[in-house]
């Protein structure tokens, strides 16, 4: 057996190159802390009251004094669900879903392009995307919907797509070029010493350690997606309705029925806030995207 | 140390100053027409889309602006020039509607921006359940605009089961009919509670960026808290907030499902903003042309600002760091 | 294996009008372990890139194995780096890292494997094969980088600086076992470093770059000897080489009023340049303690570094030198003792104005 011509002597500890200092985990019971928590919940509770309305008889919604304790029931879901939510919450999963991908489709290469050599020009490009999103919408909303209407896309889901696309590739554009920069550029000239082409090179090692950040825009292109209203009241009736169009439908039949109206609420807004809470992780990356750089 | 006589100096320089330029020409007729492409093609699939899904309509509104033309009314599309324009000027409720949008996007950035900080500044330390905190507010960001203004409408503002009125009443205060009287300043409400953890999660990112060791170094200096947060934090949170404050006003200026749900703009036009009322002109009163002049003014006002809110997002991260 | 000629290869920085390397001319052998060396902003680590594929060559020429480099892409130049922050892929395994370039190659996995186990017991890697580089020290990530290169078993290894993020004694462990391997492997070695004593002892030949410019390319020994400028004989050697200008008198070099000799030729040699002035250059092993003649000096400082010791003295007239001596027998601080020079020690005179040497 050869003995090793470079020897090691030092034992192996992983290194965390973390800039700040780690913080001690929370034990310590601080006043702040209880500040922080009161303040939480009180910016939770209208959510909160939301869901518990969801679940109360009619006659136990709208009291005063508010009820905290009653028996629940789920009629109103049922309600809701009989009412015909289900073809609603179709054209939202497919409107969002299909514009996310498209947006990542898009924006993924062009994101790529402008972090690898910038110009001048990319500056002028980025420049372009954003003030795209400057442009209220209020002003494209009247010759889009003859457009839309004249293509025959009126009530139909795919204009939507298309508009949901070009909404969030803007800022999926912005925030993906910031993880891009943040990959090293000797990661890519090692590859290429390798001898990896700039495709093989992207895939095998740009992509891998981009991907936390596709995910994060992702995420927030579906926040902005699903949420989405003005677009949908204008643009759709009674086919290709998104959930909050549908929720809007639902109170101009049930007038001041709140119980059922909070299910139909909780069931419009409960997928992306289950979505957020469970990437919150990827949600802060995101948000926090390019102010790091 | 070792310096070359003065005319051989300039001599060398001369000659130098001659290669560079050489090679620099060489250089820029050299990224061929081929790498060029190469370089910029990915971009091409998204700004071509974006340009026909966004500036062909624009291109539109300018031109129905120029005509008067009702939905209703067939056969009435003809060119009236400028028309529109002046009865934009000279309506009255533009203006009123216009001030509406510019307090509404003002005090909802603002207000959300320092209650934003606020929060941030006490996520910052370390305690027993922060994570569930931080889930807690980051929830109504999540929440769909319509849902969580139809909650608020009914649940919390209504004056008689509302539970505001509820809680007030427990201290002698009598019952107020908020959304009728306060319509504007409720739509305000509503989006200051959906908008503040938007600023709240940028703002921690730049806390939680911030180099410990400048802290360390203020407080060995003799520095107290509110010393250091004035002097070294602040500056450094600077770039965060007016991110947070540029990106929040583009997105508000376009707020309208807020509106939409809880007051129809009403009363009158008392919480009207500008996309609402714009709405209003063309899908209820079906007033195309008039509709489209109200909104190129208000886009050429929206460039206005918005260079000036681009330049200031260019500058402030152009990859530049502050700290040594 | 094979031969690297730099042939007047330049590079201008981007977005400059400066070149970071002028004009580069060398001649590397087959085999050879030649290093970079210079101050930051020599242009060393631009000339290596250079050779890698990285920066491109905007003037001259870079010849591996005799074939012109111009517009050859890094990844066909068949050479394998190991850069400064070691640049290992994060999200792949240490064995996956040094098999890559293999994997592009279309090696099969079981020839593969087997390389990247024998680089591995070479740098006692093996136990560390399955981890990421997340989890390995500094050390540690070094060894990957350069099992990387080694696997590869390409015609040229370039070294940015490899150990300049590692702490001093793992420098000087480290050092020795790169020298070690390289002699065992035999590739021919292109070395950039900051850091004049790696340079001295593991370069088969040493190029000494100052603001993109060569000015000398030989052995540590003939650079420690016979340097070819001032700025050469100043940054070669620890402590530095003393350097002054002096007066030129008819015997020798004055110094306040005392005269440090010079030979005959020396003495020729300058009176034909015509030079009122030389810079003088004596290194502090050269100076010793005397009772009579010499120069007289006060002592500001006293280094003793167990073996040997440096006094750091100035003359009345202002000069600074500084002497070797024997730890046992060092002057005391502010001492008033006496300098010359030893009977065989060498010395170095340069033009000056134009740093070159004369003698």
């Amino acid at each position: 057996m050869t003995t090793p011509l470079v020897r090691g002597t030092e034992k192996t500890t992983a290194t965390t190159d973390s800039a700040a200092t780690p913080k001690k985990k929370g034990r310590t019971f601080s006043p702040w802390g209880v500040v922080a928590w009161l303040v939480g919940l009180g910016f939770f509770f209208p959510v909160f009251w939301m869901v518990l309305t969801a679940f109360k008889q009619e006659g136990d919604a709208a009291t005063s004094p508010p009820k905290l304790f009653f028996t629940p029931t789920l009629d109103q879901f049922k309600a809701v669900f009989d009412q015909g939510i289900g073809p609603a919450m179709l054209n939202s999963v497919w409107a969002t879903g299909v514009s996310t991908l498209l947006v990542l489709a898009l924006g993924t290469p062009a994101a790529f392009a402008l972090s690898l050599r910038p110009v001048r020009k990319t500056q002028d490009a980025l420049f372009f995307f954003m003030s795209t999103k400057m442009l209220p919408i209020v002003a494209a909303i009247l010759p889009l919907y003859v457009i839309v209407s004249n293509i025959g896309l009126l009530d139909n889901i795919w204009a939507l797509v298309i508009l949901y696309t070009s909404m969030n590739l803007p800022i999926a554009v912005w925030m993906m070029r910031s993880f891009f920069l943040e990959v090293p550029g000797e990661l890519l000239e090692a590859a290429s010493l390798d001898g990896a082409s700039l495709w093989r090179s992207v895939r095998e090692v740009i992509l891998p350690l981009v991907s936390p950040g596709i995910a994060a825009t992702a995420l927030i292109c579906v926040i902005f997606a699903w949420n989405e209203f003005f677009f949908a009241v204008n643009l759709t009736a009674v086919n290709a309705q998104t959930m909050p169009v549908y929720l809007v439908g639902f109170i101009a039949g049930e007038g001041q029925y709140w119980a059922v109206l909070s299910a139909a609420a909780t069931m419009a807004a409960l997928p992306v806030i289950l979505c957020g809470w469970f990437a919150q992780n990827k949600l802060v990356r995101g948000l926090s995207f390019g102010a790091i750089k | 140390m070792t310096v070359t006589a003065d005319t051989e100096a300039d001599a060398g320089q001369l000659a130098t100053a001659e290669r560079v330029r050489k090679i620099r020409e060489a250089q820029d007729a050299g990224v061929s027409r081929a790498e060029g492409w190469r370089r910029r093609g990915p971009l091409l699939p998204a700004l071509i889309f974006m340009i026909v899904v966004t500036q062909i309509p624009f291109v539109f509104t300018l031109y129905y602006s120029t005509l008067s033309w009702n939905l209703v009314r067939p056969g009435s599309r003809q060119f009236v020039g400028l028309n529109n324009y002046i009865a934009v000027v000279k309506d009255s409720q533009f203006w009123t509607v216009a001030l509406n949008t510019v307090v509404l996007i003002v005090v909802v950035v603002l207000v959300s921006a320092l209650l934003g900080l606020l929060l941030a500044l006490l996520l910052d330390r370390a305690f027993l359940g922060r994570g569930v905190v931080r889930t807690l507010l980051i929830t109504p960001f999540l929440v769909t605009p319509v849902a969580a203004a139809l909650i608020w409408k009914t649940t919390i503002l209504d004056p008689t089961n509302g539970i505001l009125n509820w809680v007030l009443s427990l201290v002698g205060i009598d019952k107020v009919d908020w959304i009728g009287q306060f319509p504007l300043t409720m739509v305000m409400v509503v989006l200051i509670w959906q908008w503040t953890p938007f600023m709240m999660l940028l703002i921690l990112a730049g806390l939680q960026s911030m180099p410990r060791d400048i802290l360390e170094a203020g407080r060995v200096d003799g520095a107290g808290a509110f010393q250091l947060f004035r002097e070294l934090t602040l500056p450094h949170l600077r770039r965060f907030i007016e991110l947070g404050v540029v990106l929040g006003a583009i997105y508000l200026v376009n707020t309208f499902d807020a509106i939409y749900m809880m007051t129809q703009g009403g009363p009158g036009i008392a919480s009207a903003n500008l996309p609402f009322y714009i709405y209003q002109r063309a899908f209820l009163g079906f007033d195309m042309g008039q509709a489209a002049a109200y909104a190129v003014v208000v886009v050429i006002f929206t460039m206005i600002i918005a260079s000036f809110a681009l330049r200031l997002i260019f500058k402030s991260f152009s990859g530049k760091e502050e700290a040594a | 294996m094979a031969a690297i000629t730099y042939k007047n290869a330049s590079c201008i920085y981007e977005g400059s009008d400066k070149l970071a390397v002028d004009s580069l001319s060398l001649d590397i052998q087959d085999g050879e372990f030649v290093v970079l060396v210079g101050p930051s902003g020599s242009g060393k680590s631009t000339a290596l890139r250079m050779l890698a594929g990285l920066e491109d060559i905007d003037e001259g020429a870079i010849e591996i194995g005799g074939k012109d480099m111009t517009g050859v892409p890094s990844k066909d130049r068949d050479i394998a780096m190991v850069f400064q922050n070691y640049a290992l892929y994060p999200n792949k395994t240490v064995a996956e890292n040094m098999g890559f370039a293999l994997k592009l190659r279309g090696v099969s996995a079981d020839e593969r494997r087997k390389k990247v186990e024998e680089a591995a017991k070479i740098l006692d890697l093996t136990e560390h094969l399955d981890r990421k580089p997340a989890k390995l020290s500094g050390g540690q990530r070094q060894r990957v980088a350069m099992g990387r290169a080694i696997v590869r078993e390409p015609q040229v290894f370039c070294m940015d600086e490899p150990l300049s993020n590692l702490d001093a004694k793992l420098r000087v462990q480290t050092r020795t076992q790169i020298a070690a391997l390289q002699r065992r492997l035999g590739t021919t070695t292109v070395y950039v470093t900051h850091d004049q004593v790696e340079a001295m002892t593991m370069g088969d030949r040493v190029a000494v770059l100052r603001f993109g410019k060569l000015q000398q390319f030989a052995s540590p020994n003939e650079l420690y000897d016979k340097p070819a400028n001032a700025f050469v004989a100043g940054f070669i050697g620890s402590p530095a080489m003393n350097l002054v200008t002096l007066p030129v008198a008819s015997d020798g070099v004055k110094i306040g009023d005392s005269t440090l000799e010079l030979e005959r030729d020396q003495l020729t040699k300058l009176s034909d340049l015509g030079l009122s002035e030389v810079t003088f250059g004596i290194r502090p092993e050269q100076l010793e303690l005397t009772d009579s003649g010499g120069v007289e000096v006060v002592v500001d400082l006293v280094e003793d570094l167990g073996s040997e010791a440096y006094v750091y003295t100035h003359a009345g007239s202002g000069v600074e030198l500084v002497a070797r001596c024997n730890p046992r027998t060092a002057p005391k601080l502010a001492d008033t003792v006496r300098l010359r020079r030893h009977p065989e020690g060498a010395v170095h005179l340069f033009h000056p104005e134009t740093g070159e040497r004369i003698n």
